[in-house]
């Protein structure tokens, strides 16, 4: 059944659809709930929310529109970014698990590059949220450069801005420092 | 082409130079030969990529039972969300003009129907209508001779 076919019966309430749909999307959903907010128990409260929201709002998609996976990332995405103003972590330092850096790299140790991992996930847990978010999309989710704009309501000549001052930060700080950057003090958002 | 170009490309469309834009290839490739600040430059991308690609995941091993067995609130007003979703549709501006029209005339339409299948104790044969009759009957039955002697 394509996307369309499955919204529509659960737009009439069959369960069945719903659940074929979780198994279809909650991976990429919840791979982006967690790089935006960093740890497990968050991460499942929102992916949770996202499915329960897709269930409530199934009429509101519009195949014309955007995809069903672009749809589900957007919702994925106001949902962190509300959590994250709601627990004032956004263009802060976050409360990331305890060892997320190990959990994150996977390849613990097997490249001997673990510092160097750890320093990343630093400088990228430091990154403003549009840039995080825009590197994300772009970068683990696969999504065009038109598709994330869609998903972050932003242009995409901002998206692109977005993502090249995040490259560059990343370029700067994992190749000219070897220490693990400092803690940022609290920045101002950028107006989106 | 400036350095700054260059990054650019190297930061909108990544480091494979066949998935930079195909009219500015040969002028970045000229680029990367003659300067040897952008070779430095897609040298420490490639290092970056390299890293990021390391930086995986989790397994979340509850979350989809989770998901697929949390509850789910009953649709008790399927029917009032698709007439007003047919009502008010988002896609067309034409359907956004015409449907709510159409409901606009319902009502006339409806009258038009009922009247013509009931008259609502309005009809030809009414009180004023007998009232006439009856008057003519008493003007035939008077007397008009009573005054002429």
């Amino acid at each position: 059944m394509t996307d369309e076919e499955l919204m529509l019966a659960v737009c009439v309430g069959d369960r069945s659809a719903y659940q074929t749909l979780v198994r279809q999307h909650l991976k990429p959903i919840s791979h982006y709930a967690y790089r935006m907010l960093g740890n497990q128990k968050d991460t499942e409260d929102i992916t949770q929310e996202v499915f329960l929201k897709l269930w409530i709002n199934a009429s509101s998609w519009k195949k014309e529109k955007a995809k069903l996976t672009t749809w589900l990332h957007r919702i994925t995405h106001n949902l962190c970014i509300d959590y994250l103003r709601k627990q004032g972590r956004v263009q802060t330092q976050r409360t990331f698990d305890e060892g997320s850096v190990g959990a994150i790299a996977g390849k613990k140790n097997d490249s001997g590059n673990e510092d160097q991992l750890s320093l990343l996930h630093e400088v990228i847990n430091n990154l403003p949220e549009s840039q995080r978010s825009a590197l994300t999309l772009c970068y683990y989710q696969g999504f065009s450069n038109k598709e994330a704009a869609v998903i972050m309501n932003i242009s995409v000549k901002a998206l692109e801005s977005a993502i090249s001052r995040a490259k560059r930060t990343l370029r700067n700080q994992l190749t000219t420092n070897n220490e693990v950057p400092a803690r940022k003090p609290e920045q101002k958002q950028e107006p989106k | 082409m400036t350095l700054d170009e260059f990054t650019k490309i190297i930061d909108l469309y990544g480091t494979e130079p066949d998935c930079w834009p195909s009219e500015l290839h040969t002028q970045c490739k000229t680029f990367l030969t003659t300067h040897s600040e952008a070779d430095a430059l897609l040298k420490r991308q490639r290092q970056v990529d390299e890293l990021m690609k390391q930086l995986t995941v989790p397994n979340f091993p509850g979350l989809e039972l989770r998901a697929l067995n949390q509850a789910l609130p009953e649709r008790d007003n399927k029917f009032f969300d698709r007439l007003l979703a047919w009502l008010m549709p988002e896609d067309n501006i034409g359907k956004q003009i015409w449907r709510p029209a159409c409901a606009a005339c319902m009502p006339l339409f409806i009258g038009i129907v009922l009247g013509n299948f009931f008259n609502f104790g309005i009809g030809i044969e009414d009180d004023g209508f007998q009232y006439w009759n009856d008057e003519l009957i008493m003007l035939s039955l008077s007397d008009y001779t009573e005054g002429t002697f």
